[in-house]
């Protein structure tokens, strides 16, 4: 009786989870009024975020609410590398990833390895976000800021390009995003008072097409935002993660990190454009059609290169073209993509270093709250409010998803002036600890949240039309939770980093797969998996 | 809506990442070496007049800045300029100086290079000293700590708290005060039986808890089938912290450190 009883509200459970699901999908989808001007990713993944936008949402079904609870491991690939902190892309049937200064191509429907690329090369070694693919060749950088085009068919060099000096602490560590035939890409570096840039190169030969440094031009008007030549000159703005495109406005989205020296404001007054910004550059010149400047004159590393994210919704009961940006100062952006209008700004952490909010929608950072001789207190973790991780936005729930960090850390800085190092400063961690956030993209305000756990997780967030949310805690747990509620419908744990690297999906020969790094595994999970 | 509120509860604690960081060792150790230390007199003799005390420039380049000295392999291209000078730029020729007062220069110079290359932020390079921290005001510290900060809830100045400004170095007890190591947190499990165990808490997650019980081992449960009880006795320090202003801090640790 009591087997009958569960097999019955299982089954009646299942059969309201498929009608849900049914009703669902032939219902429309909250904002499909609107068109969609960035074409989606369908049953694969061929760039860092899928597709264009940034969303990080996957039309698939098969993996839905109804059976992702028997997700099981389909096969492992082991590196034997560092941890994974790129996103694999798929294109016809084969997984293309990298980690700093090695590439794979590996087999997507068995884990079997196809080729590899290695390198021996110096350089800061952090992090590798991944390749980008085109007309048969993978493209990256490595941690000596060189840059490669390899034949996708066995991995072979094609051409190599010296980006930047790694000597002054450049490396490349962005997935290459490719518009129109060009390879874009961004320096990475915080070692040295150096300037960064965006670039563009030509996908058959490698050719800059142009390059667009992240400091405004001598005797513009934004580089009266810096006190000198000197300070403007080496000023940086690393341009270190993947921006995003919209083809309709030609518009490629970068982000920049933070100001050099890092924690020393004081020989840099000023806003220090184009330092932690959000640019739109044109795509075929590479110049910056508008800005906007999460943190002016910042003194934290608030970096403001996490992904732009295009979203096509209504605002305020219109139709718009927008940009949301969960920005490491610990504010939620919402911009007109097309004019870079502020449309909402709210902070999703206790932002203590601003004292408000200037007429541009960018925070007014706090003088007292600059790093101090005898030190301040940050209300947020010494890393941020958020950072590298990617964010999604799920069109069927409207909401906008991120892992977020909560804490408090103390910030100094070095005495005796003009600073030595490339920092000139120091912080000291108090505590931190990491959460899951869903934002209505509309208000800014918190829809539901899920702690992740102790200290600074790092996990990526994907949704998919089976009504799944794909991430990770900072416990060891991989997680499909539903995306309207944050309950988790499917977790395990693999063991080691879960939360590095970003989950990805893809369909082949009629099983969805979900890809996540662990540590240096790679894990594809399916329904057909046999682990 | 909170997808966690019920467990929310149990898992809102926090990590304290307490090892207070300085630079790496390796890197601050570079300016020790004794081939360093002769270079920097040897520089500041005949080279700190032009390119500045730390060789970040003056009426002469910044040297740290300098593609030259960043691409130099053991002195094969900062010699031949030391040697011979240039002469198009301004700077003469050292020719008495000698190759080992070169090789210590250009020890000196690439240990600047290192030194500035600093990738992180976390913890001061030359590390913190009490006259760049002591800028409260101790007796409104101790008003502080006896009022607003309800700091003698848990402690006292003659019973733990007694010689403490002795045992931390200044920025250790800053950082101790403001968040202590977090190794005391406990919990209470309740089975479902009515059993209980208590212990030092190891893992709370969404899914499971474990402990280290009071007999030392360790013990771990699904969460759906337990109740937890989280003992944070850092819950108050916490508290502060979303408290204090910054001359609450400074005023605090003033006082702290006139527990000698």
């Amino acid at each position: 009786m009591t087997f009958l009883h569960i097999l019955k509200r299982s089954s009646s459970t299942r059969i309201m989870a498929l009608l849900l699901l049914a009703s669902a999908s032939c219902l429309p989808a909250q904002n499909s009024t609107l068109t969609d001007s960035i074409p989606s990713v369908t049953g694969s993944w061929p760039t860092f975020n899928g597709d264009y936008s940034g969303r990080r949402f996957s039309p698939l079904t098969q993996i839905n609410q109804t059976n992702v609870h028997s997700l099981k491991l389909a096969w492992a690939f082991q590196t034997h590398a560092a941890a994974l902190k790129s996103t694999p892309l798929e294109i016809d049937g084969i997984l293309y990833f990298a980690v700093p200064n090695r590439v794979w191509a590996i087999d997507a429907k068995t884990g079997e390895q196809i080729w590899q690329f290695r390198r021996e090369a110096e350089g800061d070694d952090l992090g590798q976000r991944g390749v980008a693919f085109y007309r048969g060749r993978v493209y990256f950088g490595t941690t000596d800021a060189h840059f490669f085009c390899l034949d996708a068919r066995n991995g072979k060099k094609i051409w190599e390009d010296t980006v930047a000096d790694v000597k002054f602490g450049y490396y490349i560590s962005v997935a290459p995003l490719i518009v129109k035939g060009l390879v874009v890409l961004g320096t990475s570096g915080d070692s040295a008072n150096v300037p960064h840039f965006v670039e563009a190169l030509d996908w058959e030969t490698g050719k800059i097409v142009w390059k667009t440094f992240t400091v405004p031009k001598a005797g513009t008007p934004e580089a009266r935002t810096w006190p000198n030549e000197q300070a403007r000159l080496n000023g940086g703005g690393p341009a270190w993660f993947t921006g995003t495109y919209d083809p309709e406005l030609n518009l490629i989205y970068w982000g920049t990190g933070n100001p050099h020296p890092v924690l020393a404001g004081a020989g840099r007054a000023g806003a220090n454009l184009y330092t932690c910004s959000i640019l739109a550059l044109n795509a075929d010149s590479g110049k910056i059609v508008w800005y906007f400047q999460p943190s002016p004159h910042d003194t934290h590393d608030w970096d403001a290169v996490e992904t732009p994210v295009l979203i096509d919704a209504p605002f305020h009961g219109k139709p718009r073209k927008l940009l949301a940006q969960a920005s490491r100062n610990g504010y939620f952006f919402l911009l007109d993509r097309a004019t870079g209008k502020n449309l909402l700004t709210v902070p999703f952490s206790t932002a203590n270093w601003a004292k408000g909010i200037d007429s541009n929608g960018s925070p007014i950072p706090n003088p007292a709250k600059e790093p101090q001789l005898d030190g301040t207190l940050i209300k947020l973790a010494e890393d941020g409010g958020t950072s590298w991780m990617s964010p999604s936005f799920d069109p069927q729930t409207g909401l906008f998803y991120f892992n977020a960090w909560r804490g408090d850390s103390m910030w100094y800085l070095s005495p005796g002036g003009r600073p030595t190092d490339h920092q000139g400063g120091g912080t000291v961690p108090l505590v931190a600890s990491s959460v899951l956030l869903a934002l209505d993209y509309q208000t800014g305000k918190i829809r539901w949240q899920r702690d992740s756990g102790q200290g600074l997780g790092g996990a990526s967030v994907l949704t998919t039309a089976g009504h799944l949310l794909f991430t990770a805690d900072a416990s060891g747990n991989l997680l499909a939770l539903d995306p309207a509620t944050g309950h988790a419908l499917w977790h395990t744990r693999p063991g080691g980093l879960v939360d590095y690297a970003a989950p990805m999906t893809y369909q082949l020969d009629g099983t969805q797969y979900v890809v996540t790094g662990v540590d240096g595994v790679l894990y594809a999970w399916s329904l057909t998996g046999s682990l | 809506m909170r997808a966690t509120s019920t467990h929310s509860l149990h898992l809102f604690y926090f990590v304290c990442i307490f090892a207070f960081a300085i630079r790496s060792p390796a890197q601050t150790d570079l300016m020790k070496h004794e081939n360093v230390q002769r270079g920097q007199a040897d520089y500041r003799q005949s080279c700190a007049i032009c390119h500045g005390t730390e060789a970040m420039g003056g009426v002469g380049p910044n040297l740290v800045q300098s593609s030259l000295v960043r691409h130099d392999e053991h002195g094969d291209l900062i010699a031949p300029v030391i040697q011979d000078g240039r002469a198009d730029k301004g700077m003469p020729a050292f020719p008495l100086m000698n190759s080992a007062e070169i090789s210590d220069i250009v020890a000196f110079l690439h240990a600047r290079v290192a030194l500035a290359s600093v990738v992180s932020s976390e913890g001061l390079a030359n590390g913190y000293s009490l006259q760049q921290l002591l800028t409260g005001n101790a007796e409104a510290g101790k008003q502080y700590f006896y009022g607003a900060g309800k700091c003698m809830t848990c402690h006292s100045r003659t019973e733990d708290l007694a010689g403490i400004a002795k045992k931390y170095s200044p920025a250790d007890l800053e950082a101790r005060f403001l968040y202590p190591p977090r190794d005391s947190v406990t919990a209470m499990v309740s089975l479902n039986s009515g059993k209980q165990f208590h212990g030092k808490l190891l893992h709370l997650d969404a899914f499971y808890v474990a402990i280290l019980d009071q007999d030392g081992w360790y013990r771990s449960w699904p969460l759906q089938q337990v109740k937890v009880q989280v003992h944070d006795p850092l819950a108050g320090h916490l508290q502060l912290l979303s408290k204090y202003t910054d001359k609450d801090i400074h005023d605090v640790f003033a006082y702290l450190e006139t527990l000698k």
